[in-house]
């Protein structure tokens, strides 16, 4: 017995020295950052690019002197791909000591390990998320995201088919199996009759793999009246579309959102012609923005090929921001910084200008370059903000 | 002419799903296994014709086709032969651990992304004539499926093997007893299925230009659905099947107004459980399946 008791007051004492110690050290130490992300699985390729990006801002920041003296190191952990397996990986990152976390670019896949963080009393960024229930409505006062809200991009992508391009005759075509999407279309198709526009065509599919698109192709021709068709689709199920309606003869001009960004899928349909799409900025080292092809440049540098898409840009600005908000309240008090952030007005980062409020942690009124695909070729065309953006809800 | 440019839709989308009901059939058939991998065999060769995409366009499929193949024989000796004794629901869980397996090897090699590709150029074309307009693809699908059809009943008919199979899928022990190498011909149905998953995979891939190690699930699903409504073990059945299943698609996607049409998947499904309560044998009937009492 008295063993066992001079063993827990050693082992008690053991833990209490260790905490001291760590305390003590605390002030060299460097500026925790996790990453609470799909690390693999089938979420992964639209995290890996927002990671590379807040590991070149968190160089690019410790180059500069770090944030208020101190150095900032990223830790990462899985989710798997898994939304139950976020709370874990939370966990696993702040156990590390994470001061702020980053988590998956998507509400569904993020909310998890965002609660988790939240919760602990972090300061939790959503690289992508574009649901405006990211943020206090959804999550709560300390989860933001960089993303611009999909109404905003609906609306944004509206404006610019309809005033700057004249058309004036829409084919709607989406899948209805991802948030993204619908909140996308429905909120295009809004803002295009407020603007005048008409609707003359819509077309609905609802699964997630890739499948052939005879029928979609077949009833898209058969509408002669439209000027273009809006496609609310991704990487994983846009490119078959295209092909099949490329195929079938059917050469209208495609509108799309930042969900198509990137090449790598280009090899699908050759030659593609007449593809319009709106993203965070040109990959392809030709954006008007030479802060942005600075970026590409120093990204390719650090990790050996240029980002996939430009959603990695997300990921270096909610790094920037958190330093900033950081900075200005001169302390690392999760409570400071999100007093801070709130209070964000058209901040310069390299996404674009960046505002916040206590009520809204999504961006709506922010720029995105309209690219256009021309001969298997993206070339951006201009930066286009929207006016007016439908009224969001959560 | 809009009523014929459906008919072409429906040919080449039925045609699809009849040779991968074809495959799914052909291993139940014999094993009474249900191949929930088949439609990863699938996938394996559209990831080989991707890293093949360099080569000419005949090294490239035919590369595809081998994999496929390969892919499945190897699975067929690893995974399902030490368990041709066991139960019909032991060898459902060994074909969705096979599955499981292959997506994650190529997810950790290839990662998740959609990548595209395109493997035929000539494919890619379309015909039009007067108001229709009619894609290659949709032809060479039509032209694969009856090419493969017509080989794989002319197979079973007139040679040896082929005589095998079909004695062994009537009954296996007596066919054993009778003197047929059953893991010869086993191995034969699997290689047999592994091309028709390849042939499926030119298909696929010239028809959506993409990748990804998910690829094959919404095949293997449509597959079996067609299998059951056309009859298991029937291989005429699962061709019906199939051809049903994407008649049915095709029209109900011409016809469905709007608001219904995000649940088109659903009615499809739903066929399958008015069978499963009122016809469970399919449209064709096997008697060997029966239960001997």
């Amino acid at each position: 017995m008295k063993l066992l008791m001079s063993l827990m007051i050693g082992f008690t004492l053991a833990l209490c020295a260790a905490g001291f110690s760590s305390k003590a050290q605390a002030n060299d130490d460097p500026i925790v950052i996790g990453a609470a992300i799909a690390l693999s699985g089938f979420v992964a390729p639209y995290d890996d690019g927002p990671l590379k990006g807040l590991q070149l801002a968190v160089a690019d920041i410790n180059a500069k002197g770090g944030v208020l003296g101190r150095q900032l190191s990223v830790v990462t952990a899985d989710t798997k791909s898994d939304p139950a397996q976020g709370t874990n990986a939370a966990i696993e990152v702040l156990e590390q000591g994470a001061e702020m976390v980053m988590v998956t670019c998507d509400f569904d896949f993020g909310a998890a390990a965002a609660l988790q963080a939240t919760a602990a009393g972090k300061v939790t960024f959503s690289s992508c998320a574009g649901d405006p229930k990211f943020g206090v409505q959804g999550i709560g006062p300390l989860a933001y995201t960089m993303s611009l809200g999909t109404p905003a991009q609906a609306a944004t992508l509206a404006e610019w088919a309809y005033k700057e391009k004249g058309w004036r005759k829409v084919y709607v075509q989406m899948n209805s199996m991802v948030e993204y999407f619908k909140s996308l279309c429905s909120n295009f198709k809004i803002r295009w009759e407020e603007l005048g526009g008409e609707i003359v065509g819509e077309d609905v599919y609802n699964f997630t793999e890739v499948k052939s698109f005879e029928g979609q192709a077949t009833r898209m021709k058969q509408n002669t009246e439209k000027d273009f068709v809006f496609m609310c689709a991704a990487t994983f199920d846009g490119p078959s579309l295209i092909k099949q309606v490329r195929n079938a003869g059917e050469n209208t001009p495609i509108l799309a959102s930042e969900s198509m960004d990137g090449n790598f899928w280009l090899e699908a349909v050759p030659n593609l012609s007449e593809f319009y799409l709106s993203v965070y900025g040109s990959m392809f080292g030709n954006d008007p923005n030479p802060q942005i092809n600075d970026y590409v440049a120093k990204y390719t540098e650090m990790h050996g090929q240029a980002p996939f898409t430009a959603h990695s840009m997300t990921g270096y600005s909610l790094m920037e921001a958190w330093a900033l908000a950081a900075e200005r309240a001169g302390s690392f008090d999760s409570d400071a910084i999100r007093q801070e952030l709130d209070k964000f007005v058209n901040e310069d980062l390299l996404v674009g200008p960046t505002s916040y409020t206590p009520e809204l942690h999504i961006n709506l009124y922010r720029g995105m370059q309209i690219m256009e695909v021309q001969n298997g070729k993206h070339a951006p065309i201009t930066r286009y903000t929207a006016e007016k953006v439908p009224p969001i809800t959560f | 002419m809009i009523f014929l440019q459906y008919a072409i839709d429906a040919l080449s989308v039925g045609g699809l799903y009849a040779l991968a009901a074809l495959g799914i059939g052909l291993i139940f058939g014999i094993m009474r296994l249900v191949n929930f991998a088949h439609g990863d065999l699938l996938m394996m060769g559209c990831y080989a014709m991707f890293m093949l995409a360099a080569a000419i366009w005949p090294v490239t499929i035919l590369g595809g086709v081998v994999i496929a193949i390969l892919v499945a024989v190897i699975t067929e000796r690893i995974a399902f032969r030490p368990l041709r004794s066991a139960d019909p629901t032991i060898l459902l869980a060994a074909s969705f651990a096979v599955s499981f397996f292959l997506q994650n090897f190529v997810l950790m090699i290839m990662g998740g992304r959609a990548l595209g590709v395109d493997i035929v150029p000539a494919l890619n074309q379309h015909i039009v004539w007067d108001s229709l307009s009619i894609s290659v693809l949709n032809l060479f699908t039509i032209a694969l499926s009856v090419i493969l059809m017509g080989g794989l009943s002319l197979f079973l008919a007139r040679t040896r093997i082929g005589i095998h199979m079909r004695a062994a899928s009537e009954d296996v022990r007596m066919a054993r007893m009778l003197g047929v190498r059953v893991n010869l011909v086993v191995a034969t149905a699997f290689a047999i299925s592994g091309l028709l998953a390849g042939a499926a995979a030119i298909v696929v891939l010239g028809k959506t230009g993409l990748v990804l190690p998910t690829m094959g699930l919404r095949l293997t699903l449509i597959a079996f659905v067609a299998v059951i409504v056309g009859g298991m073990g029937s291989l005429t059945g699962a061709v019906i099947g199939g051809y049903a299943v994407g008649i049915l698609e095709v029209v109900l996607g011409g016809l469905l107004p709007l608001v219904i049409l995000p649940y088109r998947e659903a009615l499809i499904f739903t066929v399958v459980l008015l069978f499963l309560l009122f016809r469970p044998g399919g449209i064709i009937r096997v008697a060997a399946l029966k239960e001997r009492v």
